[in-house]
């Protein structure tokens, strides 16, 4: 199934002009360099996968003639991997990593990745597409995603909870889901315990509280294939995930729903970047690889699979998104979310993460 | 004969390059190649030892040049920390406890059943499980005794439930159990082999309940096998990663599971490493308790056990 | 007469409620694989074999089941000699620091498998024999061999040194004797170590996943790695196929070995 088949010439007429356009370094062949038989693009599995192949990958393949060969190692344990590969200079397990920002940021802090401000689809990109508090693109943001209030409808007969303190119900004692490193949930629960999102991260005693007073409600704590299967067996009412999953599991036929509640939600963005240590020829592909996911037909085929708005501005919401506010693209849309830059995120992440675990494994 | 020629051949090979005055070298000598094998381990550990020393810098994410013990005293300064490692060691003795108490029947029975098929099918149902991994089991568990699960819509049918039987500690017990049950078996089995029928028939001819047999005769017997079985199943319920992940629902880690999140989690290989060590130090320091209190079970010597 | 039922009554109820606890996930899976919806469920919905057609349809899971196969050869190649020999030494020899040692070749199972992978990714790293397979193998081998040991030295205790004396009395050589007397007498404990790790090494994801590439995947590391992303019922049907084959194994070996070996020596 190719849903967004690109003109083989229009492509590579852009990738001449691309190698046109840098007068010196690598890039100055006269023609292409050699194409390697495949490209390694780490991903996620599941609708992840099936998003990036579908809306990416096969027309990407049509084109060039380079097969794309996915490794599914979750983003955090193929970290590791690489971080030893680029540091022993062995050739690095992938060409291409999908990654959180957050995750992406501290291998660019580490210098992992090249970079790729010479893409000329960086052009005309959405703000927000490019990392902050680094000289160029060592990664390149990729598309926004809500950590949402899910819930379960028939829990729910009058509506959509209008705050995040409907987890403190005692109600739902055992039928809530967090992730089990409190990701995305620190500022909501800033805002629900009664704190200022300022304070973040120098005070964050209003989270600390709530997310206390949390534990009392034994909360499930788990990853993202869990919240769709615990809504899919019954075991949660209501959880903080990111608005995909619950979607992923609306489409299965769970009855679930989503809401930014009054207090907001955090919203966050997911990277792709190139680990150093790549063959030259290799590394031209996998940035054309990168290139090519930005551009309009790209990202309009990748984020319609993820129902996630995209960093390329002209795209259009898939339809069951059109106006939801887990879906943002203007400027008000932001507003009612809340961004902790990911430099905080990831000099906080440690202490944020030993204090949520101090928490809900006391 | 070809066979005799070859061995006599390598008799020769023997004797010139292991003549009889290096015998009281065998032993380590045989030893050799197991000791080298988990030398690959230890410099695992040594690499460990190292990282463990240096602290990690989340502004740059790169660890500091100096040795400092400041992985150790953040371990040991927080609380958490050693709750979870309570809560893995008294989880790891529990475990050890009911697995011996439910595995020792069943190598008892299949080793002295008279009917081959029962032997074949004890031993068939043991392997058996060894084939889907410990992973796509503990699914199975969720399966069963989830909210919505099998379990709970039998108690349904009587009227009964739901009961919340996942996702908890005793849960993590159970998968734990489940999952080492088989080892035990194949350990204790041996053990309950070499025992002579004969000693536990003439206790019980003499009288004796066959419980008291049983304790006074045919366990003290078999406690070789008990010691290793006890070896194996305390240390890997101990280390285990995947079970408090599958069936604690988050909120009841073993100590391997802050390995993990140290490790992938957040980044900080030099604290990881120093869990990592402090699990293993404690894990080997059991394991030698273990063996002093209990004797070297299976693992004794020949001079030790006569 | 009501003590020897009374025996019977309680082994065989430990034993039935045992066999529940051994089959119990079997079934479920055995089950949840012939479902005709996209969830792992039991009872199944409906039934039908889309999920195998869907497995044995997998290139990457036949690659990963073929590599897997490779690994565990491996693993038991390296395992079966090493471990034999450490437990016939720790059985049949006086050996300095006996207790020490003891400890030493406990630390694959007192080394928690992750802290296990990262030493042997910097490792193999900094040997660059990352991205082989036979490294995977030889890492599956180190964390189990206590496995291939214990199996070893269960039988070795069992084992008469009598009968070895008498064959070193007799003027039988070391190596004959080692190889007419003591290894036929230990053989059980052999087959049932090396089956444990060719197994073991099959099932390995952990310490595997550090060690694998997208080249080099391994069947349990892809099952483990598609359970992180959606559970679907494919997964079972890989178990099931796993099943199959284990069941084939085991029938051939009880053919031509007879499953007795498993408890009694020769």
């Amino acid at each position: 199934m190719n849903r967004n088949p690109i003109d083989r010439r229009t492509f590579l007429q852009g990738a001449g002009a691309f190698a046109a356009t840098l007068p010196f370094g690598r890039f100055a062949f006269a023609a292409e360099p050699a194409k390697p038989k495949e490209l390694i693009v780490r991903v996620w599995g599941g609708e992840w996968k099936d998003a990036i192949d579908g809306g990416v990958s096969q027309s990407f393949a049509k084109a060039t003639g380079i097969g794309i060969k996915y490794d599914e190692t979750e983003d955090n344990e193929l970290q590791p991997k690489l971080w030893a590969a680029v540091k022993q200079k062995r050739r690095p397990p992938v060409a291409v990593n999908w990654d959180t920002t957050t995750n992406a940021t501290k291998s660019a802090l580490k210098k992992m990745g090249e970079d790729l401000s010479d893409l000329p689809n960086l052009k005309g990109l959405l703000p927000v597409a490019q990392p902050l508090g680094f000289e160029g693109y060592p990664l390149v943001n990729v598309y926004s995603y809500v950590y949402v209030l899910a819930y379960r409808t028939d829990a729910f007969p009058q509506g959509a909870p209008k705050s995040w303190k409907v987890l403190l119900d005692p109600k739902f004692k055992g039928r809530i889901a967090l992730y089990n490193d409190g990701i995305g949930f620190h500022p909501a629960a800033q805002v629900a315990g009664g704190g200022k999102v300022e304070d973040i991260p120098k005070n964050m005693k209003a989270a600390w509280d709530f997310i206390g007073k949390l534990k009392a409600q034994k909360p499930l704590l788990g990853e993202d294939p869990d919240f769709t299967n615990w809504f899919q067996k019954g075991e949660i009412d209501l959880a903080c995930t990111i608005v995909t999953n619950a979607r992923g599991a609306k489409k299965n036929g769970v009855k679930v729903a989503w809401t930014i509640p009054e207090e907001g939600a955090k919203v966050d963005t997911d990277a792709l970047w190139i680990p150093k240590g790549l063959p030259a020829n290799e590394l031209y592909w996998a940035k054309q690889y990168v290139n090519y996911a930005l551009s309009t037909e790209a990202q309009q085929g990748w984020c319609d699979g993820l129902g996630l708005p995209g960093v390329n501005p002209n795209i259009n919401p898939p339809a069951d998104m059109v106006g939801d506010p887990a879906y943002p693209t203007k400027p008000e849309d932001f507003k009612k979310l809340i961004r902790v830059p990911n430099r905080i995120q990831v000099e906080n992440e440690k202490e944020w993460f030993g204090k949520f675990k101090s928490i809900m494994q006391g | 004969m070809g066979a005799s020629v070859m061995l006599e051949a390598l008799e020769g090979i023997r004797a010139t390059l292991w003549p009889r005055a290096f015998k009281r070298f065998t032993g380590a000598m045989l030893l050799l190649p197991a000791v080298a094998l988990v030398l690959v381990l230890v410099a695992g550990l040594a690499w460990m030892g190292d990282a463990s020393l240096h602290l990690l810098d989340t502004e740059t994410f790169e660890t500091g040049a100096d040795y400092t013990a400041a992985n150790y005293r953040q371990m040991g300064g927080q609380a958490t920390y050693w709750i979870v490692l309570g809560r893995s060691i008294l989880g790891a003795a529990i475990v050890t406890l009911v697995t011996l108490v439910l595995a020792f029947p069943y190598a008892y029975v299949m080793v002295r059943t008279g009917s081959a098929w029962t032997r074949k099918i004890l031993l068939v149902s043991l392997f058996l499980p060894f084939f889907i991994g410990q992973v796509v089991r503990a699914y199975g568990w969720l399966i069963i005794l989830g909210k919505e699960g099998l379990l709970n819509s039998l108690f349904g049918i009587l009227g009964l439930g739901p009961f919340k039987m996942i996702y908890n500690y005793p849960s993590v017990l159970f998968g734990l159990v489940q999952y080492l049950l088989p080892f035990a078996v194949l350990l204790i089995a041996p053990a309950v082999t070499a025992i002579d029928e004969e000693i536990e028939l003439a206790s019980e001819s003499l009288g004796a309940h066959w419980l008291r047999t049983f304790r006074h005769v045919t366990l003290p017997m078999a406690k070789p096998g008990l010691v290793a079985a006890a070896l194996v199943v305390f240390t890997l319920a101990l280390t285990d990663y995947a079970m408090p992940v599958i069936l604690g629902g988050g909120t009841n880690d073993f100590i391997a599971n802050a390995v993990y999140d140290a490790f992938f989690r957040i980044s900080d290989s030099g604290l990881g490493s120093a869990v990592a060590i402090v699990l293993v130090l404690i894990a080997t320091l059991l394991a030698a308790v273990i063996l002093t209190v209990l004797g070297s079970g299976t693992l004794g010597f020949s001079a030790e056990r006569r | 007469m009501s003590t020897v039922r009374s025996k019977a009554v309680v082994l065989w109820t430990v034993v039935v409620l045992n066999l529940i606890l051994l089959a119990a996930p079997t079934v479920i899976i055995l089950g949840a694989s012939v479902t005709t919806g996209n969830i792992i469920a039991f009872p199944p919905e409906g039934f039908s074999l889309k999920w195998y057609g869907k497995v044995f349809a997998s290139v990457v899971l036949r690659e990963a089941f073929v590599r897997s196969l490779w690994v565990s050869i491996v693993c038991t190649v390296i395992a079966v000699p090493a471990g034999t020999l450490a437990a016939l030494a720790l059985a049949r020899y006086r050996v300095r620091f006996a207790k020490l040692l003891q400890l030493y070749l406990l630390l694959p199972f007192t080394v928690p498998l992750i802290g296990a992978g990262m030493g042997m990714l910097m490792l193999f790293g900094e040997l660059g024999i990352l991205g082989e397979l036979w490294p995977v193998g030889l890492a599956c081998c180190v964390i189990n061999l206590p496995f291939m040991i214990w199996a070893v030295l269960a039988s070795a205790n069992a084992l008469d040194t009598d009968l070895e004396n008498a064959a070193a009395n007799c003027g039988a050589a070391p190596l004959q004797a080692f190889v007419t007397v003591t290894l036929p007498a230990v053989a059980p404990g052999i087959i049932t170590g090396a089956l444990l790790m060719f197994v073991l090494a099959f099932n390995e994801f952990l310490v595997s996943l550090l060690l694998t590439d997208a080249n080099t995947v391994t069947l349990p590391v892809s099952i483990y790695n598609s359970i992180r992303n959606v559970i679907t019922p494919d997964l079972a049907a890989v178990s099931v196929v796993y099943i199959l084959v284990a069941t084939l194994a085991i029938a051939l070996l009880d053919r031509w070995v007879g499953l007795e070996i498993f408890l009694k020596s020769k």
